[in-house]
């Protein structure tokens, strides 16, 4: 056994170490808020980015990190933690400020967002250290990531649980599949892989660049338990996470529909994958945001 | 006697080598197994080759740290750095073509910029195979040379895989391992490997062969023949490509002047393209020339008949040192 990972566990998860967690909707809902208006701010002084991707997904970052994840914000490499990869490694704009709210990096960070010679790089890198798991960016290898972290885990008595982000254009690399069919194969059930499923990709709706669906049968056939949500109801994120762990026979999957620009009306429904927000857009933006509202 | 039996009794050595003795030494196989018997990090993952790269021993002993992958080497290499991120030391297995070309991108990404515990075992390296161009790495050690924090190690024959292994586990960090089963008439023994370090082979005064894997046997013979004509030329194995032994390799060709470089691979980015490149930064001004595959794809047939059709023989390394020479005046 490695001297640098802890005893394997028997039975029952190692307690949860965090300190700002929290199961309770509608703080999940403000922490989302939140997140958002962080997004907005990350992005405006360069006028160009993930915008869209960050709104939409900010409900699945505040329930993964404020809910699910088991993690030390003193500690980022405690051995029990779970692991989270994402796979989307450019939808940095919701993923750093995430980080930042939960005390995984410096907020003070933040403002130095694509900036030359900064961690905090468009897409994310383990420069910033150990919280980025690994770097992807090249997309279809996150996947692959999580079964070895998976499968090691199990190997080593380990109850930590492996969490990976997909976006939905990204299932067009083969090698998701090879991941898929891997991690099915092998019974991964410490594996839950959650597809951002915004139906947006760089030429524009999904459907347009490949016909996609039927994206759940697909999953099942590979020998997974497949769950589709609203990835923008955090009671169906916390109740599809809860189902997804209690799953011990086969990886899970939750296929979570995310709705770019969520949150301010002026961005909703608009498929921009690298979108300008121009300082009155943001603004706009911001106002919408403001308040606790969902 | 029903089909499992007939399937046993009708299995070749060696899939890849036409008339290989059956059964092969698991020299890698074993060697291995011992280490992973001493360090509990070591886990071994399979693309559906798992007795063509011997490590159905490992399988059989330590079934907990063998993992089938399937035919997915992308997949394979990314689940191997994500269980060296867990402490594992992971070899992962296939042909070198596939181990390499295959799954590059996954290879830069999951091993070598995160410098991650992933080994990667390739075997049937250059020309060594009967199944053709598919199956035939020539490229493989200029992909791997390309990347940052890789290591590229090659034994000279199955006396130096025991050490190349042992050098591959202590090494901490990606190493690609290029491994030719011994099929053939294998030299009794064991040879040391040393990380960064060439070995000579044998000395001489007149020349020196730079080589590396199947081309070291090859280069001696070319040595013999040069000495029976009154040229004494030294001979190196190279089995560390990256990183290159520097130091030794400039020494020996200022001392003897003809270099040639003779390899089992392309003439472009391996070992030619390695020495080539130290010996101008060097200001070593010696005479020059590569032997290998040159600059084309080949085609499927014996080892033999492809190395002599090739140019990758002890007569074709023989030759080039002589023109060397005669350049030199």
């Amino acid at each position: 056994m490695d001297p640098s990972n802890p005893a394997p566990a028997s039975g029952a998860r190692a307690p949860d170490r965090a300190a700002a967690r929290t199961r309770d909707a509608a703080e999940l809902r403000r922490i989302a808020r939140a997140l958002r208006r962080q997004v907005i701010r990350m992005i405006a002084p360069t006028g160009q980015g993930y915008v869209q991707q960050g709104l939409g997904a900010a409900d699945l970052f505040a329930t993964l990190y404020f809910a699910e994840l088991r993690l030390d914000p003193a500690d980022p490499s405690w051995p029990a933690r779970d692991r989270f990869l994402l796979s989307t490694a450019h939808n940095t704009a919701i993923f750093y400020a995430t980080l930042a709210a939960r005390g995984l990096i410096d907020a003070a960070l933040l403002p130095t967002y694509c900036q030359d010679g900064s961690v905090l790089e468009i897409n994310a890198s383990e420069r910033i250290g150990p919280v980025i798991e690994a770097t992807c960016g090249s997309l279809g290898q996150g996947l692959s990531v999580g079964v070895g972290m998976a499968l090691s885990a199990r190997r080593r008595g380990l109850d930590s649980r492996v969490y990976v982000v997909l976006g939905d254009g990204e299932l067009q690399e083969g090698q998701v599949w090879e991941a898929a069919l891997a991690a099915g194969s092998h019974r991964v059930h410490q594996l839950c892989l959650l597809i951002d499923y915004n139906e947006m990709q760089v030429e524009g709706h999904v459907d347009q660049v490949l016909r996609m669906e039927p994206v759940d049968a697909k999953w099942a056939a590979f020998n997974w338990h497949v769950q589709c949500i609203d990835g923008n109801d955090i009671e169906a994120l916390l109740a599809a996470l809860d189902a997804a762990r209690a799953c011990t026979d086969r990886p899970s999957c939750i296929i979570a529909r995310t709705l770019p620009g969520k949150g301010a009306p002026s961005l909703e429904g608009v498929l921009g994958h690298t979108m300008k927000l121009p300082p009155a857009m943001a603004e706009q933006a911001l106002a919408e945001l403001q308040g606790d509202a969902s | 006697m029903n089909a499992a039996t007939q399937a046993e009794k009708l299995k070749v050595g060696d899939f890849n080598a036409r008339g290989a003795p059956a059964p092969i030494r698991r020299v890698y196989g074993e060697a291995l197994l011992q280490a992973a018997q001493r360090d509990p990090r070591i886990v071994a993952l399979s693309a559906d080759l798992t007795a063509a790269t011997e490590i159905d021993l490992f399988r059989d002993t330590l079934p907990d740290r063998f993992f089938q992958v399937g035919i997915a080497e992308a997949n394979m290499i990314g689940i191997a750095g994500g269980m060296a991120r867990q402490g594992d030391v992971a070899f992962v297995h296939t042909f070198s073509v596939f181990a390499t070309r295959r799954c590059y991108d996954q290879i830069a990404m999951q091993a070598a910029y995160p410098r991650t515990n992933v080994k990667i075992v390739g075997f049937i390296p250059g020309l060594t195979t009967m199944l053709g161009i598919s199956h035939q790495a020539i490229d493989d050690v200029a992909l791997m040379r390309a990347l940052p924090n890789m290591t590229v190690i090659e034994p000279c024959d199955a006396r130096q895989i025991p050490a190349a292994v042992a050098a591959t586990v202590a090494h901490e960090g990606p190493v690609y391992l290029r491994l030719k089963r011994p099929d053939g008439p294998q030299p009794e023994g064991e040879l040391p490997l040393q990380r960064g370090r060439l070995a000579l082979l044998r000395d001489g005064s007149d020349g020196v062969i730079f080589a590396s894997g199947v081309m070291c046997a090859a280069a001696l013979q070319a040595a013999e023949r040069l000495a029976a004509q009154g040229v004494s030329v030294a001979v190196a194995n190279v089995a560390t490509l990256k990183p290159l032994d520097e130091d030794g390799i400039a020494a020996l060709a200022a001392r003897c002047g003809s270099v040639v470089t003779a390899e089992n691979h392309s003439i472009i980015g391996g070992l030619g393209s390695a020495v080539a490149e130290c010996l101008l930064e060097r200001g070593v001004h010696a005479g020059f020339e590569r032997i290998g595959v040159r600059d084309c794809f080949a085609e499927g047939g014996s080892t033999p008949y492809l190395l002599a059709r090739y140019g990758l023989d002890a007569e074709a390394i023989a030759a080039a040192m002589l023109r060397v020479r005669a350049r030199r005046g």
